[in-house]
């Protein structure tokens, strides 16, 4: 352990978080219940502050750690994550406007609300709120991974038989993550967005300029990590033949095409309707906020681009992550090694507070949605305000503690694995969602039947992908062959969807010959196009009120 | 739920022409096999990854020229929509 670096990297995270508190303790005695509902989007912000902000939260433990060590590991697919976030920039401009409209002009403040007004169906909603809660847990359990492995490298974690002391970080992580939300809630995440993002873009901006000129320019990273793929290939050759370790590769070969295409698709259709970005996109001021900044988010690709190609940097630069090879190590030991150590507790911080405040969120977004979706829909309809309260907080706890099983049970060799098993469930909302925001053809049990076919397709599909290294386990990846191929693979939750989307299809179809009520829709159609000023339209979503017709 | 069809708005061509414009930054990145080669370099880049990057400045450029032309899209149908409604409510008076 370097002293300096820990020194650097504890008090900034004081700073940060002890910054928080005392932010949220000053503006309380102002508006209270603005920050209450502070979401991600910044509300009554200027375009160019919501920006930075949204900005800084979409550098999570995802862009620094999990994307990274895919390259660094040489998968060929790796660098899906870049036209992810080309592709997600005109789907947001288009879908998003509409659901922002629909949900101001009924006070929908989750994805449930809607499909409940807009279907007239309880189970659906249920089944839409149960999904946003179940596909946050794999994601706040990246951010854990990612925690982690910042501990790890600056050695916290001891090589050790005992279990407690070899997963140590990992529990500190969920520590420090869970006393953080319980005691302030959203408003602390809120409050320190500012330095935590100024922090997070130092240490980018260092990072993709400092790292490559210093390791002799990007033209040489490329060639050494091409270099060393093709060595372990070469090397490698009997074990790649027999299938017992897959070949390393920069660009996708032609059979892996349709993986990399699918797993950008499928990442840039789930990650809107997550819990934590719909209240993102609802608290935005006015329908056109959400188009200008899928306007200007584009900007943020490229860095993230940038930041996944550290993974080849890691790789010129000799970093070694430890037997058996942990590739997620990559980017925090490349900083331990190529940074004055000052610097890599700044970056350090950087990384950690960029896991936590989203994992916060994050469980914060599902534990409203467990309230005002199940709660107080089926639990106990005359909740008090403190009971509603108390209800949120223990179940952003439930939903963390769900979160530490998914990392302790599942493989944590590539965390953005866990990412996307959740963009397998979350994608089966799509239909009701997305869909719903067009037209209400498909009927409410179609939908309801195509979400259960595609959900336990989708999980069984990923419980049979064994890990390359262990034949024996489970959910060890996100692709799996196409049924009518022997050699193309994609995305689970594609296929899953498709899968859904045919039964959705199909028994509408039976259900609309059978006359089986399809129940009333609250929403008209000149409620999708409303906008701030219209009748009707609310300025802000109030969580604690009901929905309206 | 809506007792007719209402009339199509004015806008609709230019939501046609809206797609057609974003249609590239959605298309472009999926279609792998357009990009997957390493020649030609560019400063030493490979091609896959020099053209991704390239993606990102034309989504972005085409995005902000959707972004004007739904603002015109918008306040069309908004003007569109007053007229109705005005309309009617002669009818009915």
């Amino acid at each position: 352990m370097n002293a300096v670096t820990f020194s650097v990297f504890i008090f900034l995270f004081l700073v940060v978080t002890v910054l928080g508190f005392a932010a949220a303790r000053w503006r309380r005695a102002e508006s209270m219940a603005n920050l209450d509902e502070w979401g991600l989007g910044g509300r009554g912000f200027g375009t160019f502050i919501s920006w930075f902000l949204i900005g800084g939260d979409l550098y999570t433990a995802y862009t620094f750690i999990a994307v990274p060590a895919t390259l660094f590991a040489g998968s060929a697919v790796g660098f899906f994550a870049v036209p992810y976030t080309i592709v997600i920039y005109p789907l947001i401009f288009l879908f998003l406007p509409k659901l922002w409209s629909v949900s101001h002009r009924h006070g929908y403040v989750t994805p449930a609300d809607f499909v409940e007004g807009r279907y007239d169906s309880r189970p659906l909603a249920l089944a839409i709120a149960l999904t946003g809660i179940l596909a946050t847990m794999p994601y706040i359990a990246l951010q854990l991974v990612g925690i982690q492995v910042v501990l790890d490298v600056m050695g916290l974690g001891q090589n050790s038989d005992n279990w407690f002391i070899k997963d140590l970080p990992l529990f500190i992580a969920f520590i420090v993550l869970a006393a953080y939300t319980y005691s302030s809630g959203l408003r602390a995440p809120a409050l320190i967005a500012f330095v935590k993002d100024i922090l997070i873009y130092v240490a980018i901006i260092v990072a993709v300029v400092y790292l490559p000129h210093k390791l002799g320019g990007w033209g040489h990273i490329f060639d050494v990590a091409n270099d060393s793929f093709t060595k372990f290939n070469t090397d490698n050759a009997d074990a790649i033949a027999s299938g017992t370790a897959a070949p390393k590769g920069m660009i996708p070969p032609p059979l892996a095409h349709w993986a990399y295409a699918s797993l950008a698709l499928g990442s840039a259709l789930a990650l809107f309707m997550y819990p934590h970005s719909v209240t993102a996109v609802l608290s935005t001021r006015n329908r056109s906020v959400i188009r200008r900044n899928a306007a200007l988010l584009p900007a943020y690709s490229f860095l993230l681009g940038l930041l996944a190609l550290l993974g080849f940097v890691a790789i010129a630069a000799g970093v070694s992550v430890g037997d058996p090879p942990n590739p997620q190590l990559a980017v925090p030991q490349l900083f331990e090694n190529e940074f004055p150590p000052w610097f890599a507790g700044v970056a350090f911080a950087a990384i950690v507070i960029g896991a936590l405040v989203p994992a916060a969120i994050m469980s914060i977004a599902a534990a409203n949605l467990w309230t005002r979706n199940i709660y107080k829909a089926f639990i106990n309809r005359n909740a008090t305000d403190a009971q509603e309260t108390q209800s949120s907080k223990w179940a952003s706890l439930v939903v963390k503690f769900g979160a530490l099983v998914f990392v302790l049970s599942f493989s944590k060799q590539f965390a953005i694995n866990l990412q996307l098993l959740g963009g397998v469930w979350i994608l089966q909302t799509l239909p009701a969602i997305v869909v719903g925001l067009y037209t209400r053809w498909f009927h409410r049990w179609a939908l309801l039947i195509g979400w259960a076919v595609g959900m336990g397709y989708g999980t069984w599909l990923a419980y049979g992908v064994p890990l390359p290294t262990d034949p024996s386990s489970h959910f060890g990846g996100p692709l799996v062959l196409l049924p009518w191929s022997d050699t193309t693979k994609v995305y689970i939750a594609v296929l899953a969807l498709a899968a859904n989307l045919i039964v959705t299809v199909v028994l509408t179809f039976v259900f609309r010959a059978m006359k089986l009520s399809a129940g009333v829709d609250q929403t008209r159609d000149d409620d999708y196009w409303a906008d701030i000023g219209d009748q009707g339209v609310e300025p802000e979503l109030d969580p604690h009120r009901e929905v309206h017709a | 739920m809506s007792d007719s069809r209402l009339p199509s708005p004015p806008s609709r061509g230019l939501w046609i022409l809206i797609c057609v414009i974003l249609a590239p930054a959605v298309i472009l990145p999926l279609w792998v096999g357009l990009y997957d080669k390493d020649e030609p370099r560019l400063g030493g880049w490979p091609f896959f990854f020099w053209f991704q990057m390239a993606l990102i400045i034309l989504s972005a450029v085409l995005t902000v020229i959707a972004f004007a032309l739904s603002r015109a899209a918008d306040r069309k149908d908004r003007e569109w929509r007053a007229g109705m409604a005005a309309r009617r409510t002669d009818a009915a008076g």
